[in-house]
């Protein structure tokens, strides 16, 4: 297979106390908006994916199952799975991606008694000095 | 185009394995007690469970190569048996093949033997396990031997492959190739695997279900992926067990 990009980030430590598709289809989310992979990208087997990571097949399933949900992949029967060429389906993803890691940043503020903004001027302010 | 084409989920048709309320004595010494459970088609489930728990006794008898006191055991549906060793591969605890026999001999022998050895599947299974076929098995170690021995295994086309601490002595090579092995045989033809082992955190990514076994009874049966939606690995949930 002509594949030129890695399917998930490099290393890619599982946690094994969480359902690991999830950690998989979020991954490469990630991967997809940021290009990494490009639309149009053929992505390996099931089984390749299964057999690469040593995972249940199930659980590889599953993985393309969720990120077909999205409208991130596309499955032609015979052919492989393909990245979507669909720029609004790949846009709405970052979006969701972008939204996460919002929250955890306004969490990680809350933790410290900040507001986000304030967080960011922090950083302002740190940056000029240094 | 449904989204079920990716799906690992059994055909329709009767559980692999149905064990149902067995029990097995020996010497007065209960070795198991009340044992249900299913195991679906196209699972690969881990059978765990601390030394003495009666693993083996009990897989052997799923294999049909005992039979229990009380209870019983089907596989796809039917009485387990001699009757129905042709739909299951046995992979022992304890390894026996003919330390005077080169690899390639014992390979012709097996393919003799097993009515439903598959020839292009074991010369597939061979290069994915690296197993060379020059040496006497006599003079392998404990890693090749167990590569050999699931070769044999997996050379066959029965439904049912029931493996029986393939890891114990190998090495993490050995032992990597083994689980890759398992994947690739599980994700091409639908087969059914049944795996004790100690070697949790081997395979835990592998298992997609538990049956935690303990001093002859049932003590846990699990999906692993609703265990890991709760939080939990299979290690912790095994620890939790048998704290």
């Amino acid at each position: 297979m002509d594949q030129s990009f890695e399917l998930l980030p490099e290393p890619f430590q599982i946690n094994p106390s969480l359902p690991i598709y999830e950690q998989f289809a979020w991954a490469i989310q990630g991967r997809i908006v940021s290009g990494h992979i490009p639309p149009g990208s053929r992505l390996p087997s099931v089984r390749e994916l299964a057999a690469g990571r040593g995972v249940n097949p199930t659980t590889a399933a599953r993985t393309y199952q969720e990120l077909e949900r999205m409208g991130l992949i596309v499955t032609y029967r015979g052919q492989g799975t393909f990245v979507t060429r669909d720029a609004a389906v790949i846009g709405e993803a970052r979006k969701e991606i972008m939204r996460k890691a919002i929250k955890e940043f306004k969490a990680a503020a809350g933790k410290l008694g900040l507001t986000a903004a304030q967080l960011l001027e922090f950083d302002k302010e740190d940056s000029h000095d240094g | 185009m449904t989204a079920n084409h990716y799906s690992m989920e059994a055909a329709a048709g009767p559980a692999a394995v149905e064990c149902r309320g067995l029990g097995l004595t020996r010497r007065k010494k209960s070795i198991l007690q009340d044992i249900s459970f299913d195991i679906p088609q196209g699972s690969l489930t881990g059978l765990l469970g601390p030394n003495g728990a009666g693993k083996s006794s009990l897989l052997r008898i799923i294999a049909g190569l005992a039979a229990p006191d009380t209870g019983s055991v089907r596989v796809f549906g039917q009485p387990a048996g001699i009757e129905q060793l042709g739909m299951l591969s046995l992979l022992p605890d304890r390894s026996n093949l003919p330390g005077w026999l080169s690899v390639r001999e014992w390979l012709d022998f097996a393919a003799g033997i097993y009515p439903d050895w598959d020839p292009v599947k074991a010369l597939e299974v061979q290069a994915e396990l690296n197993v060379s076929v020059e040496p006497a098995i006599s003079s392998l170690s404990r890693g090749e031997e167990a590569r050999l021995q699931l070769l044999t295994c997996l050379s066959r086309t029965a439904p049912l492959i029931i493996l029986d601490e393939p890891f114990t002595g190998v090495d993490l090579i050995s032992r990597e190739r083994i689980a890759s092995a398992v994947v690739g045989e599980l994700a091409d033809g639908r087969r059914t695997f049944l795996i004790a082992t100690h070697d949790i955190r081997e395979m835990e990514l592998l298992f997609d279900r538990l049956i935690l076994i303990g001093k002859g009874t049932i003590r846990s049966i699990e999906d692993v992926d609703r265990l890991r939606r709760s939080g939990k690995s299979v290690e912790s949930h095994y620890r939790e067990v048998f704290a």
